[in-house]
């Protein structure tokens, strides 16, 4: 396998903390915010993530495929999560300690619960709104409820750390910044 | 008494008031979180005092009482919400006599005294925890759960098993002590 060359395209709007590890080639959006200790590898291919995101901390994003590994926009991904999908949509939340498989593609407004493990065996793409939870990863489809109150919560956390967080860590920027 | 732990004395920041903190434990935010005393935060915890509440002088994000444990890899932060329109965070109060396992990532509001926390488990956000209760290890607690006084829970989403004997609280505080009195540098 060629070494991985690292090459870090991270946007001036984005909050990228100095205490992430980061390998590969990764593109950050504006106004993504990812928080201290967060592991982002580009093994194969590159990860594109889009604007709006939040990556809390010890969460593993993981590209093991050769192609190009893309996140959609306003995504919250919680403590401890590890995401390996090639391709998620936007306003997605894949909550604490949960885990999903390079096999999954995942489409916009779906819920990973907490702790639950999506590893299916064949390619699957789970489609909009649908919700995985409990511990033997049952779905269903969410009705939609409350969807403008979630996003409208979504958009005032971002803000708020995109406030806050600079104020007590360190910030990396992108090359030639 | 039990053998002691003995830990590396280079690795660990002993304060006036008995707290061990790690080198390897991550902190941020360190002028909001208050610990109690002879409270043992362990390696590779990532303990949030960052996310305070906004608004105008000195807030108080994380407070640990006395003789708590923190365990490896434990992950504490404080719960958020909007609140009439206004996004916040809000601070997080741990009673004395508290251990967490390792591998727990906790966002609870309020836990009363003398409450262990077992290992890899998940505390959701804005739950309280009364005095004396028990979580085993690999439970999974939703948002906005109370755990009442005494009650052992477990499983996911965690439910109600049974309830502690009335001695726990005894158990508990000298199980918290021993602990820190074996927790030696070697």
């Amino acid at each position: 396998m060629p070494p991985i060359r690292d090459k870090f395209t991270i946007h001036s709007k984005a909050i990228v903390c100095q205490d992430v590890e980061l390998k590969g080639d990764i593109t950050i959006g504006a106004g993504t915010i990812v928080h201290p200790k967060v592991t982002i590898f580009a093994i194969a291919g590159p990860i594109v993530i889009g604007s709006g995101c939040i990556i809390e901390e010890a969460a593993i994003i993981v590209n093991r495929r050769k192609e190009v590994m893309r996140i959609g926009d306003e995504n919250l991904f919680e403590i401890g999560c590890r995401v390996e999908c090639p391709s998620i949509g936007d306003y997605n939340t894949i909550s604490t300690r949960a885990r999903v498989h390079h096999t999954v593609r995942i489409s916009s407004f779906c819920v990973i619960g907490a702790g639950c493990l999506v590893v299916p065996i064949e390619d699957e793409v789970l489609e909009d709104q649908t919700v995985v939870y409990g511990p033997s990863a049952e779905r269903r489809i969410w009705s939609g409820n409350g969807k403008i109150q979630e996003l409208d919560l979504r958009r005032k956390h971002a803000e708020y750390l995109k406030e806050m967080l600079p104020k007590f860590n360190r910030l990396r920027r992108g090359e030639g910044a | 008494m039990d053998s002691p732990i003995y830990y590396a004395k280079s690795e660990f920041i002993e304060t006036d008031t008995g707290n061990k903190v790690s080198r390897r434990a991550t902190i941020a935010g360190p002028q909001n979180i208050i610990l109690g005393g002879k409270t043992i935060i362990s390696s590779g915890a990532i303990i949030r005092g960052d996310l305070r509440r906004t608004g105008p002088g000195h807030a108080v994000v994380i407070s640990l009482g006395r003789y708590c444990l923190v365990g490896e890899g434990c992950i504490m932060r404080p719960p958020y919400k909007t609140y009439r329109g206004n996004f916040n965070y809000y601070p997080m109060k741990i009673g004395d006599h508290v251990h967490i396992g390792a591998g727990t990532v906790v966002e609870a509001a309020t836990i009363g005294n003398h409450v262990e926390i077992g290992k890899n488990c998940v505390i959701g956000k804005f739950t309280i925890i009364k005095d004396c209760a028990k979580i085993a290890d690999n439970t999974i607690i939703p948002p906005n759960t109370v755990i009442p006084a005494l009650a052992l829970f477990s499983g996911s989403p965690g439910h109600f098993v049974e309830d502690l004997p009335e001695s726990t609280q005894e158990m508990v505080e000298g199980h918290t002590k021993q602990y820190y009195m074996r927790f030696q540098p070697g």
